[in-house]
């Protein structure tokens, strides 16, 4: 009862929220030089032409006045068009969206595999080798660039020893798309039974998901070490020794003790993995949304990016959500 | 050879050793550039079966670090450097180790002092009082539960069984002391260590807490150490007394014997403390400094009213005097003086 009053109060505020994120990002964008009218007509554009298509556009009105009416078209479901693509946004994105989350959440979950069993084990043996080997690693993937790993592991695996497949985009461009049922496209190969198009799936993901996994299981390492480094000095954990817990017991106690934080952690992570996949996206002809997002910057085409941040921002509103009822579900003094 | 082997060579003298025995128990602070600085000097401790041995001393003394050694939880980087301890003629190092001979809480059990920072906070009281119990009892789940359920009623909690699914952040001070006696003697160990555990609490509670204390050791083959820095409680409740004093042992005697007639200056200090006459404790307690700079040997030098020019030189050793009374003094305040 408690705790769906709380969803409820959390959904309301939800919306101003969501609104002050729209205020925020297109007012920002519409600082950013560049006349989307001039780009789309191309060089040769009369300066009539141009006034004429900024007059359709819209674009001639004061900048609050295209927000109220950008805001009333989301409000009904329309994200507007975009001029690169020349389709609506919202159908873009419905393609490209799935496309950056099954990548980012594949490459999460393997971060979360690697950091919080490398965390774990070092934090249960401060001395120990694994101790010394992922303080390295921590290190090391803090330092490396992303889209630099992406290319050395093209090289590596792509060109010297052919075991991954040309990083051209999500499957073989061989094969006949599956129907788009989630938009996941393991998931529909595997509803549709196309089981061709799920190993060529598989075998495309492979290498943008050890990328982006094996950078971003840092911070996982790091944060996991830490707070468990932390719960396994605390008084708690002391008293539980000297009661004679087993040693697994003792671990189990202080993971639950540390895990708020490194769910606080992935979930920063994912959140901000959705845009920054964008390098590793490219370098893979991935076809995400960041990738989308950024061309739009790129060229004045304004819709698709306040389409990403829409997105992006109604995603990183539910993973809040979930963390926020996982620490009520962790921490009975939450609980009141 | 394994643990088992010196269990079984050492069955027939378990009979006749004492419960607890700690022999010259020293832990040392490393400091950097400097002489490591020792936190417990040479501590000998005796407990026999069915007693109650009281370990009085003021905040410093290392009483704490004293059970946290037995435990096997120094804190802070602190090194047991030398001395040896056998629970019941079996010699052990290190209690929490899942191989070690001795196991905490089966046989020495701590309670310790401030418990709601001690428990777990994301786990029931229940919960708790059962991972304890069938860890080292093997029980089932439901035998471990009413098990804790009997231990819950008979450290006096009102309502056990809807405690049991009580969050230690519910509970009251009193009420959390309870609950980590209740652990403490959950299993039924051969000894327990009341690690200053009464002191939090109101009189009150502190009085039923004590009695529920000395009656399950009474009514069992457990023995006891209370450690405190509140002396009355050792007259009331102990059979014999040990002051400590900066890492030292500086006396130690049967009850009656030490309130009688104390012969440490330290131990009368602490005496008259608590007594009604302030002409006794201006006598003991105005003491005149020493000189700037001046270590003194005896520990106890720089505050003592007997001071004499040989305590400054040379520090005192901790002697026999008869009668299971040791002291470590030139000087003693005995019979006549």
């Amino acid at each position: 009862m408690q705790i769906l009053r709380y969803i409820l109060k959390r959904l309301l505020f939800v919306i101003p929220q969501m609104l002050g994120i729209l205020f925020i990002s297109f007012f920002l964008i519409k600082l950013i030089p560049g006349d989307p009218a001039v780009l789309m007509l191309g060089p040769n554009a009369t300066a009539d032409a141009v006034a004429k298509l900024r007059a359709e556009m819209g674009l001639d009105l004061p900048v609050f006045q295209q927000f109220m009416i950008y805001l009333g078209n989301v409000l009904q479901g329309d994200l507007g068009m975009s001029w690169q693509s020349a389709r609506p946004v919202l159908s873009d994105l419905m393609t490209r969206f799935p496309a950056t989350l099954e990548l980012v959440t594949l490459s999460l979950l393997l971060a979360v595999v690697i950091g919080l069993g490398l965390g774990i084990a070092s934090a249960m043996r401060p001395r120990g080798a694994v101790r010394k080997a992922a303080n390295y690693y921590g290190l090391l993937s803090g330092a490396i660039p992303d889209f630099w790993l992406a290319l050395v592991f093209i090289f590596v695996f792509y060109t010297l020893l052919g075991w991954a497949p040309a990083p051209l985009g999500r499957y073989s461009i061989m094969l006949i798309p599956p129907q788009t049922i989630t938009g996941s496209v393991l998931v529909d190969s595997l509803i549709t039974g196309r089981f061709d198009v799920f190993m060529s799936a598989l075998s495309h993901l492979a290498l943008p998901v050890l990328t982006l996994g094996l950078v971003n299981a840092g911070p996982i390492l790091k944060a996991t070490q830490s707070s468990m480094d932390r719960a396994l000095g605390s008084d708690f954990i002391a008293y539980a020794r000297m009661n004679g817990l087993p040693r697994r017991m003792i671990r189990r106690q202080a993971l639950r003790a540390a895990l708020p934080n490194i769910i606080t952690i992935i979930s920063v992570l994912y959140s901000f993995t959705i845009g920054a996949a964008v390098l590793v996206e490219i370098v893979f002809g991935w076809g995400g949304a960041g990738q989308y997002a950024v061309a739009g910057v790129l060229n004045s085409d304004l819709n698709p990016v306040l389409g990403f941040v829409i997105f992006s921002a109604v995603l990183s509103l539910i993973v809040y959500l979930i963390v926020d009822l996982l620490y009520f579900a962790l921490d009975p003094r939450t609980r009141g | 050879m394994t643990y088992q082997d010196k269990t079984d060579t050492t069955e027939a003298q378990a009979v006749a050793a004492p419960v607890l025995e700690l022999e010259g128990i020293t832990v040392a602070y490393p400091r950097y550039g400097e002489s490591d600085h020792v936190a417990l000097d040479a501590v000998d401790l005796k407990i026999r079966r069915g007693e109650i041995v009281g370990l009085v001393g003021e905040t410093g003394a290392g009483k704490t670090l004293l059970t946290r050694t037995v435990m096997g939880a120094i804190p802070g980087g602190g090194e047991h450097t030398s001395g040896a301890m056998r629970y019941n003629g079996t010699p052990f190092t290190d209690l929490p180790d899942d191989k070690s001979p001795v196991r905490p809480a089966k046989d020495i059990a701590l309670i310790v002092s401030n418990p709601r920072r001690e428990l777990n906070p994301v786990l029931t009281v229940g919960q708790q009082i059962v991972n304890v119990i069938r860890h080292h009892l093997g029980l089932s789940e439901k035998e471990a539960r009413a098990r804790a359920v009997d231990m819950l009623r008979a450290v006096a909690i009102p309502d056990p069984e809807s405690r049991m699914d009580a969050w230690p952040h519910e509970l009251s001070g009193g009420m959390a002391q309870r609950v980590v006696i209740a652990i403490a003697l959950s299993c039924d160990p051969g000894l327990v260590i009341s690690d200053d555990a009464t002191s939090a609490l109101d009189v009150t509670v502190q009085l039923q807490v004590l009695n529920l204390m000395k009656e399950m050791v009474a009514g069992s083959e457990t023995a006891a150490l209370i450690i405190t820095r509140d002396i009355a409680i050792t007259a009331h409740y102990c059979d014999r007394v040990v002051i400590l004093y900066k890492g030292e042992v500086v006396e130690e005697a049967p009850r009656d014997a030490f309130f009688d007639r104390p012969h440490h200056p330290y131990s009368i200090n602490l005496l008259a403390a608590f007594a009604h006459s302030p002409a006794l404790r201006e006598a003991w307690w105005d003491v005149p400094p020493l000189a700037d700079g001046t270590r003194p040997a005896c520990r106890f030098a720089d505050r003592c009213a007997r001071r004499q020019p040989r305590c400054v030189s040379e520090a005192p050793a901790l002697r026999d005097c008869g009668a299971g009374r040791r002291v470590r003094c030139h000087y003693p305040v005995e019979a006549g003086t």
